[in-house]
């Protein structure tokens, strides 16, 4: 579906976009900005894979990609990077999922002095965004950020995103999806951490998105949406709601769905097929007091 | 000007043949591929390229940095299909310059040039979209079953799409093994193509998967040694800086797919050696947008819940 951001709409709605050469918005307090970049080189991956204490990164990670939504006024920063997720990976470090070639495998003559890697190469994190306040120091005058340790708070809680106002379509003032990591599992599937935006007159709405696939084995959804009705209070509130879903081919094909990976490209598409693990929801309350 | 002239005119400017134009090149091209060795030689001086993935614009831009076929002698480590938007026509146009100039180019099997990978990794779809039927990918996936395994530059220098296998310690293993089928879950062949160097292993690992194995520096040194070769020569996993040697300059990894996935923002590379065997790397970026025939993919603006 294309949509066409128009200036009136920006306008009407009292948003700015951001300078030229940025991509992103103002709008009721709030700025909202994404960054693309190239993925890592050898140099910068081997500093990230010093710094995470790891021997082994997805083929792709976009280190300089990322997603800020910053509420201006209490400094509140919102924020989606590679680094801060493959932090939870590391911190997760579930066991590895054995590929149906593996059977195979065990019958083969090892050879001698073999070593068995055993990292989670599918890079599963339950990564559900970073957040800092963050004040510019205006008397400093060099722009310089401090960077206070957060005191903000999620808080489990009932209310639920309102899915059914999220559907009407209000035009798209802002829209992004970014990528953060990728890997072709050596061609055993897909595993695949983006995020995507979408700013309307009304509200903000993100979608974190964690993709795994590995062909004959299972698929995993690991989803975590996030909602900020704009209202010009001091302190609005953000709902997040994390549901993680996960299945395996067998069970798949127990139901009777296909079990051939070429059905299963699109998670949009195949969700509902993947039962649910996981459910929360959580809010904060972006206060001004600082 | 011959049929076959024509069609790798037609290829060049990314124009798909006709379906039983295809039929008829691959009969030609099984002819000449059923009469190359597991291990094929290569002289120099040649220009050695890696993983392509149905990036035709890209391969364009390779053929411009490192001169046109039959001018330049090329080796393709495999990895022609799949991934990106123009797998037919790449395979199609390096195929076609196979069977024109069997002497100037010469087509090695990575792992994508199988029937199960191309299911699901882009190439079988693509087919059945530009034709309306699977034949096209049948005719190329029977090919791919005639594809070398190996070759071998001036008896110095091992080129292979994956890496080393611990069922093979010298060349003449190669040559013993029937290659003429979709490549095996495991043994030799499997190996050839799938496996990868790795650091923190010195002999053999495996891989978290539980298959796929990975090799370190020693294998490669004492397989280099009982085989009289200076270096191998792979391709296979993605480089940002389009290659990267190993192991004390013993493996290098070189690719060929510039902006792998139109999203990286990776450079390529292709390895030129010439007749004394000095090497010089020539790195290449992406095709720059107006050159090629599809607009730019920007994310559309979608209600996603």
């Amino acid at each position: 579906m294309e949509v066409v951001v128009d200036d009136k709409d920006l306008k009407a709605a009292g948003a700015q976009p951001l300078p030229e050469g940025r991509r992103g918005l103002r709008i009721h307090g709030w700025e909202i900005e994404s960054h693309k970049g190239t993925i890592l080189k050898s140099s910068t991956f081997q500093e990230w894979e010093e710094k995470l204490d790891t021997t082994h990164l997805p083929e792709m990670v976009f280190g300089e990609s990322g997603l800020v939504l910053k509420h201006v006024k209490t400094g509140t920063k919102i924020h989606f990077n590679a680094f801060d997720a493959l932090g939870g990976w590391k911190k997760e470090g579930l066991p590895p999922v054995e590929v149906p070639a593996a059977a195979q495998w065990k019958f083969r003559s090892k050879p001698f002095q073999q070593v068995i890697l055993d990292y989670d190469y599918t890079f599963t994190t339950p990564y559900d965004g970073s957040e800092t306040i963050e004040m510019d120091m205006e008397k400093d005058g060099n722009g310089k950020i401090l960077d206070s340790s957060s005191s903000l708070q999620w808080e489990d809680c009932e209310e639920k995103i309102d899915m059914v106002s999220l559907a009407s379509k209000e035009p798209i003032l802002f829209f992004d999806e970014v990528v953060l990591y990728e890997d072709e599992l050596a061609d055993n599937g897909v595993s695949l951490l983006t995020v995507k935006v979408r700013v309307m007159p009304s509200c903000w709405f993100l979608l974190l998105r964690f993709w795994l696939r590995v062909d004959g084995v299972l698929m995993r959804l690991r989803d975590t949406r996030m909602h900020c009705a704009f209202d010009d209070s001091a302190s609005p509130v953000i709902l997040r709601e994390s549901c993680w879903r996960e299945t395996t081919f067998q069970s798949l094909s127990a139901k009777g769905y296909p079990t051939d990976s070429a059905a299963y490209s699109d998670p949009s598409i195949i969700s509902q097929r993947l039962p649910v693990v996981m459910h929360r929801t959580q809010k904060l309350k972006v206060s001004g007091n600082l | 000007m011959s049929d076959l002239d024509r069609q790798i005119e037609q290829l060049k400017k990314c124009e798909p043949l006709k379906e039983s134009e295809v039929k008829a090149l691959c009969l030609k091209a099984m002819e000449i591929l059923v009469e190359e060795s597991n291990v094929q030689r290569v002289d120099a001086p040649v220009t050695i390229c890696g993983d392509i993935h149905g990036q035709f614009y890209d391969m364009k831009e390779l053929f411009k940095v490192g001169g046109d076929c039959p001018k330049t002698n090329y080796l393709f480590l495999g990895d022609f299909v799949d991934r990106g938007f123009y797998s037919v026509e790449t395979f199609l146009l390096l195929l076609a310059l196979k069977v024109r100039y069997p002497d100037r180019i010469t087509l090695i099997r990575g792992n994508h040039e199988s029937r199960q990978i191309t299911q699901v990794y882009g190439f079988y779809d693509e087919c059945l979209r530009k034709y309306g039927s699977v034949n096209v990918w049948r005719y190329c996936t029977d090919i791919f079953d005639y594809l070398s395994l190996s070759a071998l530059i001036e008896n110095k220098i091992f080129s292979v799409h994956g890496g080393l296998s611990p069922a093979i310690s010298t060349l003449d293993q190669i040559r013993t093994i029937d290659r003429k089928q979709e490549v095996p879950h495991d043994g030799a062949m499997c190996d050839l193509l799938w496996s990868d160097p790795e650091d923190i292993v010195d002999g053999w690992g495996l891989s978290p998967r539980g298959a796929g194995f990975l090799f370190g520096g020693s294998v490669v040194t004492s397989f280099n040694r009982s085989n009289n070769i200076d270096y191998i020569c792979r391709a296979h996993q993605l480089v940002m800086e389009g290659y990267k040697w190993m192991f004390n300059s013993q493996i290098v990894t070189v690719w060929s797919a510039p902006n792998y996935c139109y999203r990286c923002g990776n450079v390529a590379a292709i390895l030129e050696l010439d007749e004394n065997l000095n090497k010089q790397f020539r790195v290449f970026d992406a095709a720059p947008q107006e050159s090629r025939g599809t607009p730019a993919k920007k994310p559309a603006p979608d209600y996603f819940l």
